[in-house]
């Protein structure tokens, strides 16, 4: 451990960290626009410029490792003439154009000029423009403003794992560029948004739509996919204008995924802002006691047996407790969170949740990957295992048809009997996953979306069994795309049969009368000649065959809670109001409650809660892992030759909102014209 | 019997808002000298052998506002020579004179007010309804 003086304070700091980190460790601030934490060190912007003893010049404190006895002054006049001279030649080519400039008050360059610049300027040369580049329909540039600090490159080649960004020529005429304008194709490309420290790269769709000061910012947590990264919400009026990250180690760190930054735009468009009852063969707008008086006299004369609901993937729990609720008045057990058909089954929590969780997967020394494509179902568990890789030499070996995960994977083919083989003990994975001493598996939605998914799932378990589950160590992990399902299977919201049993019924006349809540992802059709309730927020799906539509709220109108793959529960913060007339999802099942006089035994989100506390024990630990217990699960028996299917369609389209962005849709279409060979992106 | 009360007290005894009162008529008629016209019809008055200057409002209601500037000039005594006898220069651009229209139809209304129809420019909080 090697110590040092920093300003005359002694420090000691683990060897290998650089003179910038152990500055911060005493609450030193160094200016600097090249360093990031999660990034490799440049030494490129000079901006963090130290003086050290017995050296002759200053040394930049980013890249120099601290030795035994160094000795560094921050605030010497050489230090304070070092960073002006920076400054000064930073500016020599920078444009003064902040008042037209979108990072105007959220800029790195403009505070540290404010901070540790001269007052004046003594060039009177012309400045240097640059033509700017076009880098996708999510990032805007203008790169006259670049400093070539560098930053978006490292991003996109160490994180992002694509080679698509560089610099062009040298000194002051290199320039920052996707090659021959190529889009950055990279699930995590809005991040060099927030890394840029100036105006060079900033977010096309928000772009000249507000300024940061205006916005009212609220921390919440997203529900694209079953990560649960987590984000602040910044509206302005009751508009959500954009969406950033918000540090979280053991999630996302600092990185989202671009369905979540940008999928904004779809909160505004196609949206349900009232009741609509249907009159004859076409919908009709209804005022809210006239769509619960259509189902209060449809529901006159069903048994409960004849009823069932099913949810969504963006479904907050307190609203699946309120319809658990509601139909358990109404006498019927029959709600399915599983929309996807997967055979997870509830009860064992172990059997559903990534149970090394998140950060645990750096710890992994192995990694099996069974049906599952990380990269689209969920990048940033990708990020994490790209980091892994890079880090700590993590092996990734695949069995699937998943493609390009951005690391190098060794192949086994796409076949599910493999799994047998591999239990059998003589496959060349099985000692692999033996030699290991953290080994991990991470079994995809695909994988157990087959008709023999409940054996591949035993599979699975058995082969973490026999390797990956030790002492402190549960290596077996279900990578879930939907941010309801482990909620819900929390909830234990399954039903016999599953969602295929529910079409079934529905087909056959058994059921009479079904609730959607926000349950877009199967099709509706065979719901046609049932009664039909869909509760959601957008017009997609679920409304096609809908004979009642209650417009509810979307995860940025509400407080909900949600439970990410690893069983991480979070909740959301309410940043703007529903449009119209749409409600908060459990107030409109709490309404309906009393028109059918069930008493849900709530009045307010509180008690709600306390009673989904009751249901499920470990809602009430928010932002805690909570170790699963290891049991048995899945089913015995054969599992059937054949690949795995992809587990979502196109990952710009996964949800209603997304669907509804035209922004996604452009990303789609650009994406798709400029990658035909399979991405996976495919729809 | 409604319609006499009206009338008495809309009549110069009782109010001064609607025109002249009684007694402006009365100094106008022994003492006033017509000094000109303005456009809306405004007659301009001094005294004979003094210093006093004053308006008669014509075709509306008794409101300063309805004096134009170049009139309001010679009122409050900035210029001595009327505008009747040599009008001030205009230039092309310059816009006929307003009252102040607080009160009337014509008063000034935020875009986006009811009063105004209810039509408002686009905001970013406006959002595209699903239609069935």
């Amino acid at each position: 451990m090697p110590k040092l003086t920093i300003d005359g304070q002694e420090v000691e700091v683990a060897p290998g960290t650089t003179v910038l980190q152990a500055c911060e460790e005493v609450g030193v601030e160094i200016p600097r626009f090249c360093y990031h934490e999660r990034l490799s060190i440049a030494g490129n912007c000079r901006m963090c410029l130290v003086d050290m003893e017995r050296s002759p010049k200053p040394i930049a404190s980013c890249a120099m490792p601290v030795g035994e006895g160094m000795v560094i002054h921050t605030n010497t006049e050489r230090v304070k003439k070092a960073r002006e001279g920076v400054m000064e030649f930073l500016l020599i080519n920078h444009p003064l154009d902040c008042p037209i400039c979108d990072q105007g008050g959220e800029c790195d360059l403009q505070d540290q000029a404010m901070a540790f610049g001269r007052s004046g300027n003594r060039y009177h040369e012309n400045k240097r423009a640059v033509e700017d580049k076009y880098m996708g329909p999510l990032v805007e540039t203008a790169m006259t403003r670049c400093i070539h600090c560098q930053r978006c490159v490292r991003f996109t080649e160490e994180v992002g794992g694509v080679e698509d960004m560089g610099a062009l020529w040298r000194g002051e005429h290199t320039e920052i560029t996707t090659y021959l304008d190529k889009v950055i194709e990279s699930e995590l490309s809005g991040n060099v948004i927030d890394l840029c420290p100036v105006g060079a790269l900033t977010s096309k769709p928000y772009s000249f739509t507000a300024r940061s000061w205006e916005l009212k910012k609220t921390e919440s947590v997203d529900v694209m996919d079953a990560v649960g990264s987590n984000i602040r919400v910044d509206a302005r009026g009751n508009a959500v204008m954009r969406i950033l990250p918000r540090l979280h180690e053991d999630v996302n760190e600092e990185w989202i995924s671009d369905t979540t930054r940008f999928a904004y735009d779809g909160l505004k468009l196609r949206r349900l802002d009232t009741p609509y009852v249907k009159k004859g063969k076409s919908l009709e707008e209804a005022a809210w006691g006239d769509a619960f008086a259509a189902i209060k006299k449809k529901l006159k004369d069903v048994k409960g047996s004849e009823i069932a609901a099913v949810i969504g993937d963006l479904a907050d729990m307190e609203s699946m407790v309120a319809l658990k609720d509601l139909l358990g008045g109404l006498g019927s057990k029959r709600i399915e969170c599983r929309q996807d058909g997967t055979a997870l089954e509830a009860g064992v929590r172990a059997s559903y949740i990534m149970n090394t969780g998140i950060a645990g997967i750096e710890e992994a020394d192995f990694l099996l990957l069974v049906g599952t494509n990380p990269r689209f179902e969920a990048p940033l568990v990708n990020a994490r295992i790209r980091k892994a890789t890079r880090k700590n030499g993590l092996k990734v070996a695949n069995i699937g048809s998943a493609e390009d995960l951005t690391y190098k994977v060794d192949e086994f083919g796409d076949d599910a009997t493999l799994l047998k083989k591999v239990l059998g003990g003589r496959h060349e994975l099985s000692k692999a996953l033996k030699a290991a001493a953290k080994p991990m598996i991470i079994v995809g939605q695909g994988a157990l979306r087959r008709a023999d998914g409940a054996q591949v799932l035993k599979a699975a378990h058995d082969i973490a069994e026999k390797y990956c589950v030790k002492e402190g160590w549960n290596g077996f992990n279900v990578l879930h795309t939907a941010a309801a399902r482990v909620g819900g299977l929390d909830l234990g919201l399954t039903a016999k049969g599953g969602i295929e049993a529910i079409k079934a019924d529905a087909e056959a006349g058994k059921l009479k009368v079904v609730f959607l809540l926000g349950a877009d992802e199967f099709d509706t059709s065979a719901l046609k000649d049932t009664f039909v309730v869909y509760l959601g927020t957008h017009g997609d799906e679920g409304v096609k065959n809908a004979d009642v539509i209650l417009p509810g709220a979307a995860y940025t109108e509400k407080s909900g809670t949600y439970v990410n793959t690893e069983g991480r529960v979070q909740r959301t913060a309410k940043a703007v109001f529903a449009p119209g007339d749409a409600r908060e999802d459990w107030t409109i099942l709490r309404a309906l409650a009393d028109v059918l006089e069930v008493k849900l035994g709530y009045n307010n989100l509180g008690e709600l809660r306390a009673r989904l506390v009751k249901l499920a024990p470990l809602a009430a630990t928010l932002d805690t892992l909570v170790p699963a217990e290891w049991a048995d699960f899945g089913a015995e028996g054969d599992v059937a030759e054949g690949g795995f299917g992809p587990a979502i369609g196109n990952f710009y389209l996964t949800n209603p909102v997304l669907r509804a962005s035209k922004i996604m849709a452009e990303c789609v279409e650009i994406r798709e014209g400029n990658a035909e060979e399979a991405t996976g992106t495919h729809g | 019997m409604a319609n006499l009360i009206e009338k008495l007290f809309s009549s110069p005894i009782f109010t001064w808002w609607n025109s002249a009162t009684f007694g402006t008529r009365l100094y106008t008629s022994r003492k006033g000298v017509k000094v000109g016209e303005d456009k809306e019809g405004n007659i301009y008055y001094r005294e004979k052998d003094g210093k006093r200057r004053w308006v008669i409002y014509k075709n509306g209601p008794i409101e300063a506002s309805r004096v134009p500037a170049e009139w309001h000039g010679w009122l409050h005594y900035t210029v001595d020579t009327p505008p009747s006898e040599q009008p001030l220069p205009t230039k092309s651009w310059e816009k006929d004179h307003v009252p102040n229209l607080t009160g009337t139809a014509g008063a000034y209304v935020p875009p986006g007010s009811q009063r105004a129809g209810g039509q408002r420019a686009a905001s970013s909080s406006d959002y595209e309804a699903w239609k069935p």
